[in-house]
């Protein structure tokens, strides 16, 4: 306890201050997630937090930070989402973007790429139970032709590609490897990353594979680029659907640990060693609303994803240790109501993401709430990001808010409640038993039902929609689609199917169903799925075609 | 006699996509106001009409916040109309531009409520169309008899 000149603690005679100026008065306040807070904090608050867990960037638990230094050498990557229509409007966005400033590391090109809800969820634009969604969302994509439209004449070996897909992770990337290979780039070229998120479908509420079989085909995606293609991310672990979805930030790092503890063992059950594929694993987490506790979860998961990783599954090496972490702001914070305030929102969710140290950021547009970006308002979230980088001097001081007395006190705080939600988790029999019995989805719906209802009785501030609201809303101009979109991309797809040597790609599509039985009827990672995925892929086999395959062999509803 | 039963709602969302946050949360509301709620997910756009024939609900509630909504709302109302139940209520919710909401009218669709509604305003909508509806059938059948 510190101590003052006359023996008395600091602690009390600030007690005694407070007291003499507002007596009788009691402050009460928690974060979004419901931690209980003081209205101050000082050096007691984090006397009990050992050297390891507050330390230095670049060192074990890396809480300040992965590397020695933040964004001196290295600024944060522009992630920022894109992608509409068909491949020739998206290429158009991306090379705006690229133009205004937009870098991954070192000046490399980026391409953080939404694709359609139809190539998303894995058919082709005309199976009728995707009618009036080809182009929606993201970019119609349904073969290795579209992709090489999608990426022509572009250095692919100097840019990351981010393929924003969940179940047909492994096809998308399939696709992309065949473009490349036409345009002269060999796999082991490729950088970005493939979200293999499929694990995420009960708070991402969409038709998918079954639990079990999800697990099996993530591990399939890890195993195939851990072996050939050494530098491609693999997995994106997604807190991000989670808040989005209603969670709060500790149901977010929690669900999304218990999901990588999940992976990481049906990986080992395959026979991979931790310390090769985990290096590859990184994080999407939501940056919203409650501007410390987002800091203080992105410190808090550092620390933890160091200490899973060498307690539990052995690793040493620090590329093993190391939270690679893209922050995400949260849409869900934006309004329809008053849009323009939602510039100032991103802009803090995006400083918010920058003084926690993460490694890329996406700032959503602020008409999120009113349509899919327009290239004013996607240029506007790119600018944000270049005023906090290139404007504040905030990146020459690397976790500048490290020691503060508060945010520290709640990286502690934060990390203690998520190894409690863990720990209820594996009571419950882990990640994939929690998703079976419908419980992870409960919690969430059950956060954002009560979310909602604070936001009714004012207890949550709004602003615009529960506390100075107008009646007048302010216009801004809405994006909107080119017509015929649905025409062209069934066209496409159906001219492709004309084109190719049919009996090729029907004896690949054989092929990969045969390959897929292998792997689906295995517990021991027996099989091997990729290989058979991208010959189809080089057959030019539409998406739908292969994900139809993947689907009758490992099971296909609503878990 | 159909004024005295519970309010019929069917709330739905197409399988791909997945924002059903709103949706899951407007359901709750509706059913802690007394209504039954139908939450079901749709492939192809006639689903959400058989569905609704079935159930035989007094609203169609159709959830969309990625685009498209122009297509399924002037395709489910088509289809109920053919099929004598152009009495429903549609209503829409999601991501539903300002630009859209003349074209909506025109097709059909009674109200849209965007991101941010208030749930009381969806219940009390929802209560005195239906009330509204259910009259005029009652005094159309009188008519026949």
């Amino acid at each position: 306890m510190a101590e003052s000149e006359q023996g008395e603690a600091l602690e009390e005679r600030w007690q005694r201050a407070f007291d003499r100026k507002y007596p009788g008065k009691e402050f009460k306040a928690t974060t979004r997630s419901g931690i209980a807070l003081k209205p101050v904090y000082g050096a007691e608050d984090i006397e009990g937090i050992s050297q390891e867990d507050i330390g230095l960037p670049g060192l074990y638990s890396y809480t300040r930070g992965i590397y020695p230094v933040q964004y001196q050498f290295q600024a944060f990557k522009n992630q920022l989402v894109h992608g509409y229509g068909l491949p020739e409007h998206t290429r158009e966005r991306m090379d705006l973007l690229t133009k205004e400033g937009m870098t991954g590391y070192f000046g490399e090109r980026i391409h953080n790429l939404a694709y359609d809800l139809v190539s998303q969820n894995g058919y082709d634009p005309d199976d009728p139970a995707v009618e009036g969604k080809a182009g929606l969302g993201g970019v119609a994509v349904y073969s290795a032709r579209d992709m090489e439209a999608l990426f022509h004449d572009m250095p692919l070996d100097r840019s990351a590609v981010v393929h924003i897909v969940r179940e047909p992770s492994m096809v998308m990337l399939a696709m992309y490897i065949v473009a490349a290979e036409r345009m002269g780039f060999a796999q082991e070229q490729l950088r970005g990353n493939s979200m293999n998120a499929c694990y995420s479908r009960p708070f991402w509420d969409t038709v998918g594979f079954p639990p079990k079989n999800t697990l099996k085909l993530m591990v399939e995606l890890v195993k195939y680029c851990t072996n050939e293609m050494p530098s491609w991310n693999t997995t994106n672990f997604t807190g991000y659907v989670k808040e989005e979805a209603g969670a709060t930030a500790i149901q977010e790092v929690a669900f999304t640990l218990a999901a990588h503890i999940a992976l990481v063992g049906e990986c080992m059950k395959a026979g991979l060693t931790p310390s090769d594929f985990i290096p590859r694993f990184s994080f999407q987490m939501a940056h919203g609303n409650d501007f410390f506790e987002e800091i203080a979860k992105i410190r808090a998961l550092r620390r933890m994803w160091a200490k899973i990783n060498k307690e539990r599954f052995g690793c040493e090496d620090a590329r093993s240790l190391q939270a690679r972490i893209y922050s995400q702001t949260a849409g869900s914070a934006l309004t329809a109501q008053q849009p323009l305030n939602n510039v100032v929102r991103a802009a803090l969710h995006t400083l918010g993401a920058v003084l926690a140290g993460t490694n890329a950021v996406q700032t959503a547009s602020y008409d999120e709430a009113l349509s899919i970006p327009s290239e004013e308002a996607a240029t506007l979230a790119l600018r944000t990001q270049q005023i906090v980088l290139e404007e504040t001097n905030i990146p020459n001081v690397s976790d500048p808010l490290g020691g503060s007395y508060y945010v520290e006190w709640l990286t502690s705080r934060f990390e203690q409640e998520v190894y409690g939600l863990l720990s209820k988790i594996e009571e419950r029999g882990g990640y994939v038993r929690c998703w079976e019995s419908g419980w992870l989805k409960a919690e969430v719906v059950k956060s954002a039902y009560e979310w909602r209802e604070r936001v009714n009785r004012c207890e949550e501030i709004v602003i615009g929609l529960n506390k100075y609201a107008v009646e007048e809303q302010q216009r801004v101009p809405a994006f909107s689609y080119s017509p015929n979109l649905q025409r062209i991309a069934i066209e496409r797809v159906q001219r492709l199917r004309e084109q190719r040597d049919n009996a090729k790609t029907m004896a690949a599509l054989e092929k990969l169903s045969e390959e897929a039985r292998s792997v689906e009827v295995s517990n021991e990672g027996k099989g091997y799925l990729m290989p058979a995925i991208i010959e189809a892929a080089r057959a030019d086999a539409t998406l739908g075609e292969m994900m139809a395959v993947l689907r009758q062999v490992f099971g296909w509803g609503y878990w | 006699m159909k004024s005295k039963e519970k309010i019929k709602v069917l709330l739905t969302k197409a399988y791909l996509d997945a924002h059903d946050r709103g949706m899951r949360y407007v359901a709750q509301r509706l059913m802690e106001a007394g209504m039954e709620v139908v939450l079901t997910r749709y492939g192809a756009i006639p689903e959400i009409v058989t569905t609704a024939l079935q159930e035989d609900v007094d609203v169609v509630g159709i959830s969309c916040s990625t685009g498209g909504h122009l297509i399924v709302c002037s395709k489910v109302i088509e289809l109920l109309r053919k099929h004598n139940a152009k009495g429903k209520l549609v209503i829409l919710g999601g991501i539903i531009p300002d630009d859209d909401r003349a074209e909506l009218q025109e097709i059909g669709v009674a109200k849209s409520f965007g991101p941010g509604s208030d749930p009381q305003h969806i219940i009390d909508y929802i209560r005195s169309h239906v009330a509204k509806a259910r009259e005029q059938a009652s005094s159309s059948a009188a008519r026949q008899l």
